[in-house]
């Protein structure tokens, strides 16, 4: 390592900061940019930047957005009475590719984890109560993982529900989704059916 | 036949052997060999190479032969769908490689050709004599073993203790509200109800074929399998009002005090605990029954365990020993290590493979000809 360059050293540590990529992948992929021509490289430097820039968070329901808000809340003809609860922005893909879920969404940005000192406060739960409770919401979806800090938010969320929002349903996604399953692994017709049948929470 | 069976087995430096190779008979594989001439390693190394882990060591190093850099060994299976090879290299300081027909694998755990695999040796008997937990974990290994759906059971249940006694922690530190408990006391009651529930299950259907074969394995009185579950919630929503109870508790003790992880499965004979008034002989009869009485369900199951015995055979007089390897030579898969062929009541028998190990070889019992 130490026979390489400091500008080359630096690319490999920040390459293997990435999820899933240890030393040896990272030094792979490095040596991959180095030998591209720079207009084959720098799209790559130029797409990260401009998401850094220009990607933020929707004001109403924390998905990725451009501007104040994200697509599906500029959507009029998404129905507002009915939101779907994830964990994080990119679960809401597989949910938009089933075509079954035409309400909006709220991303948490994680689950309550006390062993990471994750409590209420720290994701979008509060957010959530109020926007709840600001009114016009009639079924609430919740449709975190199935691994156990997943299932313990899902609680969580229903029994604040049921005290200040009594009258919105929560729902949760019908079994069906394999158990410890991560929403952004299940197939479309898995997800799909277990939208169908979701169950009162 | 519908089970997975061993067909032979190949290692490189692997414990005393450099190079060797074994062919296993369909039934009993008989090993016999002088003290220290490597019976327990061969033994091993089929453990090893049907599950990638030792049979008889954490410290994974002492497995490769003295002056060599890597041990491998190689298992051949006859499988259903016809013949695979199982391999598994271990390097002091690299990941294991294990493959299954020559692909990586990153667990064998979830190779549905590889075997199950049973274990007898001495270092045992503290699964009767031992701690709770040894008992439990053993318990847990065969409920995933015999129905692999509800495998994670166990895990499930260990995240929800965990986050819940990290919750404990914080709540006693001033760092969280205790009302967040509520939340835990859920998640972690259905986890427990439905760990308890497969355990109870999984103990109730040893329970008559343990007795019936500690009586066969010549343990006098009557020997019973029992589960002891700490809690006795029969659903979720009591289990969480047992724990909401000891909360005041946990909180000065400063973990969960309640629960599942605190159960124990108990071996009795004539109503007290082999644990603690066993005898040796006892003991030993009474994990093998427990051993067979597994063998039984999982075969049952269309995956009868290769059992493997090692230092069993001398401890047992002559009527045990006999209707052990009766019991053997029931049906599935076993391979039993003796210093003496006397030891082995049938050895000679033609279906019954007799392999001798001496000075790191293997050696197989010349076929007689007709
Ligand atoms: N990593 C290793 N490299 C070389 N030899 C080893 C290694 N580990 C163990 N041995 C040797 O293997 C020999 C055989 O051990 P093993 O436990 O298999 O004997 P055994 O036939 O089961 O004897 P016993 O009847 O006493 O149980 C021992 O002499 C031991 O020193
Ligand atoms: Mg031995
Ligand atoms: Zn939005």
């Amino acid at each position: 390592m130490s026979s390489l360059s400091p500008p080359v050293n630096r690319l490999i540590t920040e390459l293997s900061r990435l999820p899933g990529v240890g030393q040896r992948t990272a030094q792979r992929l490095a040596f991959h940019i180095l030998r591209l021509p720079p207009e084959e490289a720098l799209p790559l430097a130029e797409a990260i930047r401009e998401v850094k820039e220009k990607v933020g968070q929707c004001e109403v329901c924390f998905n990725l957005a451009v501007g104040p808000r994200c697509r599906i809340c500029e959507d009029e003809r998404r129905d507002p009475s009915l939101i779907c609860v994830v964990e994080e922005p990119s679960d809401i893909l597989p949910i938009e590719r089933t075509n079954e879920f035409n309400g909006r969404y709220h991303v948490l940005g994680g689950a309550l984890s006390p062993i990471d000192g994750v409590d209420p406060e720290d994701i979008r739960i509060p957010e959530l109560l109020e926007r709840v409770a600001a009114g016009g919401v009639r079924e609430v979806v919740v449709a975190t993982n199935s691994t156990t800090t997943g299932e313990a938010t899902a609680l969580y969320i229903a029994e604040q529900m049921r005290e200040r929002s009594p009258n919105v349903a929560v729902t949760r996604l019908a079994s069906g989704l394999p158990v410890g399953a991560d929403l952004e692994y299940a197939d479309e017709i898995t997800l799909g059916r277990a939208l169908r049948a979701r169950r009162e929470l | 036949m519908d089970a997975v069976r061993v067909t032979g087995v190949a290692l490189r430096n692997f414990r005393c052997y450099a190079r060797a190779e074994a062919r296993l008979a369909p039934g009993l594989t008989v090993v016999v060999g002088a003290n220290g001439a490597g019976k327990s390693n061969l033994l091993e190394a089929l453990y090893f190479g049907c599950t990638g882990r030792s049979s008889r060591t954490s410290s994974e190093r002492e497995l490769v032969r003295f002056g060599e850099r890597v041990a491998r060994v190689s298992v051949d299976v006859e499988a259903p769908d016809g013949g695979h090879r199982l391999e598994v290299g271990f390097e002091p300081g690299e990941a294991k490689v294990m493959r299954v027909d020559g692909a990586k694998v990153d667990s064998l755990a979830r190779v549905d050709v590889r075997p199950l695999v049973s274990v007898f040796m001495p270092d045992r008997l503290d699964l009767v004599k031992g701690p709770p937990a040894l008992r439990r974990a053993h318990l847990d290994r065969f409920v995933a073993a015999l129905w692999p759906a509800r495998g994670d059971t166990r895990q499930r249940y260990s995240r929800a203790l965990a986050q819940r006694n990290a919750l404990v922690a914080r709540v006693r530190a001033g760092a969280a509200s205790p009302s967040l408990l509520d939340t835990w006391d859920v998640e972690l009651a259905r986890a427990g109800i439905a760990l308890m529930a497969v355990r109870g299950e999984a103990l109730t259907s040893l329970s008559e074929p343990f007795s019936q074969l500690a009586a066969q394995l010549g343990l006098s009185g009557e020997a019973r399998l029992g589960y002891r579950p700490r809690s006795r919630a029969a659903t979720a929503d009591e289990l969480r009002a047992e724990l909401r109870e000891r909360r005041e508790e946990d909180l000065a003790r400063g973990f969960t005090t309640h629960g599942p992880h605190r159960d124990d499965l108990e071996l009795a004979r004539e109503g007290r605990p082999l644990r603690a008034y066993g005898s040796q002989g006892q003991q030993r009869a009474a994990l093998l029954a427990l051993l067979f009485a597994e063998r039984e369900l999982l075969a049952a199951r269309g995956r009868p365990p290769l059992m493997l015995l090692d230092d069993v055979m001398s401890e047992l007089d002559f009527p045990r020993r006999e209707r052990l390897i009766e019991l053997l030579r029931s049906g599935g898969q076993a391979v039993v290590a003796a210093t003496e062929p006397e030891h082995v009541p049938g050895c000679g028998d033609p279906d019954v493979a007799l392999l001798t190990v001496a000075e790191g070889a293997i050696a197989a019992r010349e076929q007689v000809s007709a």
